[in-house]
């Protein structure tokens, strides 16, 4: 990496119009937030200082807390393993098909829909036999009457459900950014490959895969950072329910401040949410330096 | 050269930025002209056309923001604001209603967001009694305004209360409703059940007999959670031997560990586990839910008297009887429901134009029943409607529940309308859990209690 | 061999073609029926009678052509800033050396991972205090802002793989910081930007918690808007909804397709000079 040297008011020029806009209105929020999270208090009428009782509430008896941390990570960890799964058919692709960006564009569509209209969907799938549901009327066509159930409202399996709509939807997202990256492979390397014998699946391993190691590590940010946000699905599919058994951190932050009147409450589940963010990443980071390194 | 055009980019730069900021206070600087130079240059020039109705009206220009939930233009409600506003403004040039229609959440969102930021519009709407006390703070009392044009006396008898704090008016109903099960006459005829059920082991056997001929008893709609503590705390209602409950609850003479209390869930559970409900009725969001009953796949709705309309204009309208929620255990009077007082329209403490923002709201006020009547959405009506409404051409359903309302001897209103928020979002939860798997009615009980000593 | 591997992986890929596509055919299906058909109706239905008045509802009452132009005019205004202040960020913090540059990587770095619907109050307060409720701006600057940090990551990413020589050379030979982002790395910057300008546009396009909370005028707002402009307390008019959807998404997926275009080509050019 080559840096330049310059001015200190060119550095000025260049990162403070964006910088002032985005501590204005991201940043200075969040210290709000963050602040807020000390207070009893419910977004509008006089707050009471107390500490760091909301937290001691969050981690100690707030039942429905610890469930959502679980449905969250669960969430981005399947949305995480998605990621070699796009890569692998981005590789596919690449080397099998020759208008492949129309396919890409193609399988982006669900990305480009609302997520209300995403939602409602596959309710029509997993809905109950009698109203309709695609899943458990294909179930008793072949005889497996006894898988059917309703998929969204038993609290052990509703939260996976919901996890394969978000896998579904964003396969398109990610299989985008993996193809980006091994189309930015340059072709020489492929050939050099060839001629010490390495083609096809072998040369996806051996080049293909690692040369799309950055593009890799900014899918698993995104996935990772964008499951801990989920929101809008779960909010549209199931609404947190049936008795919190799909709560994820945001759905919880949510009701919290807005349904509960605990604005002070939701501002500590907002707190913790972002520094969890803040440490998962940095581990990331971590992981892919190592694994950049061995590759280059 | 590169100093050169360093100074060009930054120049441009600063500029740009410059632009973005004065745009941003062009904009603001261009409201305070409009509002300052309205009131100095029209102020006089309309007196010859004010029709000069209300005693408090003047001839400055004034613009009062209108928040509300209609926004559907197919819907009654909608066209209803519309004709009065409309109305409104021809009759009075000076006064302009800048109307903003959203649906019910946003709007619940917004003026939380609004209310810690004071930036409330001159008219918003707010719910009954719990819903209504953090607001209190920023709302306008309405005492002087509702004695005018003896407005007070329209509404009926006791039902402003739950818009009162302190002796203080601060808000005005939409509607007014109560809980009644309504039924399909053809799946009853089909499951064999001659008379709607008076007794709760009636009710249960009516359940059994629907399901035997695999007809789903009850349409519930409960992802929207509300909709199953509704029909909850009517068998509250009954096994309390009477409304108050959760008064007495908050009031320290009882716990949510009472016997009657017990008594409710384990009757709920019993409905539940004899299958009362649709399959995966906890995915199901109300409009869903409803549309399963008039569309004739479900034999009972269990709801409040707004949906007499939409019953009545679906498939299953003509078939659709209504019968009250039955007593529970030989407990309860079925004269006694569950009340639903309705959104209602508040005006708020820092109103620009307090003074015509009242006059506005008293008139919309007196004109609804009227234009509800016309339009057939007034059962329902939080105000007195002198109207005959067989002759109006309403239905026999919709006659049968008026009926009901006359012989109204009171009850309870909706568990988030008494208890604080926090608490009503367990009692939700709470609720909504007991579909998807067996409880015990002690342990909910305690989950109850546990959450209103937590939020007292 | 090969030629069943091949037939397998065309077998696979025209799967998810179906998958994947499936949702815009029954959204169209969706937008013709009636709401009992939609509610009753099972996965694979078809509407009996299409029902055209859900267009006409979702075109005159969803305000559609009124709500389109300021979607628009806001999402390319944002958009615009976009590109441009975080290309510029995402070049000073990949290429310049100075003190703060990890500081300003990292607080960017954060930003991607706050929750919008934790901002809202306290914007709330700030918008009214610099008197912007209610204007263009008030959704513009938080797009912005919300924006930027992936933005930033995403282009930083790419600005770090680009090979230094050119930019030696051209400032050997006396071209400033500015020529050089101009005329060199921006141009071979247009992959990233172009995942820049989709990723960003689907976000803001949808948005709505933040429109509906700053927004109040009839003639400001945007085309989420619409949807739920049939949705009343006790009453869904789905099929308008679906109609006003796909309204809605056509000029998206009009957009997406083609820059999807351009894309691969700019990615090619992309490669190639990478």
């Amino acid at each position: 990496m080559n840096v330049l040297k310059v001015p200190a008011r060119t550095i000025a020029v260049f990162v403070l119009p964006c910088l002032l806009i985005y501590i204005g209105l991201v940043f200075v929020p969040i210290i709000v937030s963050v602040y807020d999270s000390t207070l009893n208090w419910d977004g509008i009428n006089t707050a009471k200082h107390i500490g760091i009782d909301n937290f001691k509430t969050m981690f100690a008896h707030d039942a429905n807390f610890w469930p959502a941390v679980r449905h969250t990570l669960m969430y981005a960890v399947f949305s995480m393993l998605e990621i070699p799964i796009c890569l692998f058919v981005a590789a596919l692709m690449n080397r099998y098909v020759k208008k492949a960006n129309t396919l890409v564009s193609i399988y982006f569509v669900p990305v480009i829909l609302s997520t209300v209209i995403i939602g409602q969907l596959w309710k029509t799938v997993y809905n109950p036999a009698e109203m309709g549901g695609m899943l458990n009327g294909i179930l008793n066509s072949i005889g497996l009457d006894s898988w059917t159930r309703s998929w969204l409202t038993e609290p052990k399996i509703a939260m996976y459900c919901l996890y394969v709509v978000s896998l579904w939807q964003y396969f398109g997202y990610h299989l985008l950014i993996q193809f980006t990256g091994v189309q930015n492979i340059p072709q020489e390397v492929y050939e050099a490959a060839k001629i010490d014998g390495a083609e096809g699946f072998k040369s996806d391993w051996y080049i293909t895969y690692p040369m799309a190691v950055p593009i890799f590590k900014i899918s698993i940010v995104l996935a990772f950072i964008g499951s801990l946000q989920s929101f809008d699905l779960v909010w549209v599919m199931t609404g947190g329910g049936p008795a919190h058994a799909t709560d994820t951190i945001a759905t919880l932050m949510y009701t919290s401040s807005f349904s509960s009147n605990q604005y002070g409450y939701g501002s500590a589940i907002a707190t913790f949410l972002v520094v969890m963010c803040l440490v998962v990443t940095v581990i990331i980071n971590a992981v892919f330096k190592k694994v950049e390194a061995k590759y280059s | 050269m590169v100093k050169k055009s360093t100074k060009t980019a930054a120049i441009a730069l600063t500029a740009a930025t410059l632009l973005l900021g004065a745009t941003a206070c062009g904009s603001k600087n261009n409201d305070n002209n409009t509002n300052t130079g309205n009131a100095g240059t029209n102020a006089g020039t309309n007196a010859g056309t004010n029709a000069g109705t209300n005693a408090g009206a003047s001839d400055e220009k004034v613009t009062i923001n209108f928040q509300n939930i209609y926004p559907d233009p197919a819907t009654p409600s909608y066209k209803m604001l519309h004709a009065i506003v409309d109305q409104y403004q021809k009759d009075h040039p000076n006064v302009k209603i800048e109307l903003e229609s959203m649906n019910t959440d946003q709007q619940k969102l917004k003026l939380k967001t609004q209310a810690a930021s004071n930036t409330v519009p001159d008219i918003t709407i707010v719910n009954p009694s719990a819903q209504l006390q953090p607001y209190l703070k920023v709302l306008a009392p309405l005492n002087d305004m509702i004695d005018k044009n003896g407005l007070k006396d329209t509404f009926q008898k006791g039902l402003l209360d739950y818009y009162s704090a302190d002796g203080n008016t601060y808000a005005l109903p939409d509607g007014n409703n109560i809980e009644v099960v309504y039924y399909n006459k053809d799946l009853f005829a089909q499951a064999g059940i001659t008379a709607p059920p008076t007794t709760f082991d009636e009710f249960l056997a009516d359940v059994k007999a629907l399901r035997a001929k695999n007809i789903t008893p009850i349409a519930e709609g409960e992802k929207d959670s509300w909709t199953g503590s509704f029909l909850f705390m009517n068998i509250l209602l009954r096994t309390n031997n009477g409304p108050g409950f959760l008064k007495d609850v908050n009031d320290g003479k009882k716990t949510f560990k009472d016997p009657a209390f017990i008594e409710a869930v384990t009757a709920m559970q019993d409905l539940i586990q004899a299958k009362a409900f649709e399959e995966g009725a906890t995915s199901i969001d109300y409009n869903t839910g409803g549309n399963i009953f008039k569309t004739g796949k479900a034999a009972m709705m269990i709801m409040g008297t707004w949906e007499t309309g939409a019953v009545d204009s679906s498939a299953v309208g003509p078939k659709v009887g209504v019968f009250k929620f039955p007593t529970v255990n030989g407990k309860g009077d079925p004269d006694e429901f569950m009340l639903a007082p309705g959104s209602a329209f508040a005006v708020s403490a820092n109103s620009k134009h307090l003074q015509a923002t009242k006059d506005f709201l008293n008139y919309f006020m007196t004109e609804m029943p009227k234009k509800q009547f016309e339009l057939k959405n007034a059962v329902g009506s939080g105000q007195i409607i002198t109207g005959d409404f067989k002759a109006a051409g309403y239905s026999q359903l919709a006659q049968d529940v008026l009926e009901m309302f006359k012989s109204q001897k009171g009850g309870d209103i909706a568990f988030d309308n008494t208890m604080k928020p926090a608490i009503a979002q367990a009692h939700l939860s709470s609720i909504q859990n007991m579909f998807v798997q067996k409880v015990d009615p002690a342990a909910v009980a305690a989950e109850h209690q546990s959450a209103f000593d937590a939020n007292k | 061999m090969k030629a069943i591997s091949k037939w397998v992986v065309y077998l696979l890929l025209a799967i998810l073609v179906i998958t994947q596509i499936y949702p815009l055919f029954w959204l169209v299906l969706y937008s013709l029926k009636t709401n009992d058909q939609i509610l009753g109706g099972s996965f694979f239905s078809m509407p009996t009678t299409p029902q055209w008045a859900n267009y006409k509802a979702a075109y005159t009452s969803g305000h559609y052509l009124q709500y389109l132009g300021n979607s628009v005019l806001v999402t390319c205004v944002t958009l615009l800033c976009v590109i441009v202040f975080s290309s510029m960020v995402a070049y000073a913090i990949s290429r310049f050396k100075w003190k703060y540059g990890p500081v300003v990587t990292l607080i960017f770095l954060m930003g991607m991972m706050i929750p919008m619907s934790a901002t809202l109050l306290p914007l709330m307060v700030i918008f009214k205090n610099i008197h912007i409720l209610d204007t263009r701006w008030a959704l513009i600057l938080p797009y912005i802002a919300f924006s930027t940090p992936i933005s930033v990551f995403i282009l930083s990413g790419f600005m770090r793989g680009i090979p230094a020589e050119i930019e030696e050379s051209a400032f050997m030979d006396g071209a400033s910081v500015y020529r050089i982002f101009r005329s060199i790395i921006l141009p071979v910057s247009v992959p990233p930007i172009m995942t820049v300008i989709i990723l960003t546009f689907i976000t803001i396009w949808n948005e709505y918690i933040m429109a509906a909370t700053f927004i109040s005028s009839e003639k400001l707002k945007t085309l989420p808007f619409g949807i739920y402009t049939f949705v009343s307390q006790y009453n869904v008019n789905y099929g308008a909804i679906g109609a006003f959807l796909i309204l809605g998404a056509l000029p998206v997926l009009l957009v997406y397709f083609i820059l999807s275009e351009r894309i691969t080509k700019g990615m090619v050019a992309g490669a190639v000079k990478g």
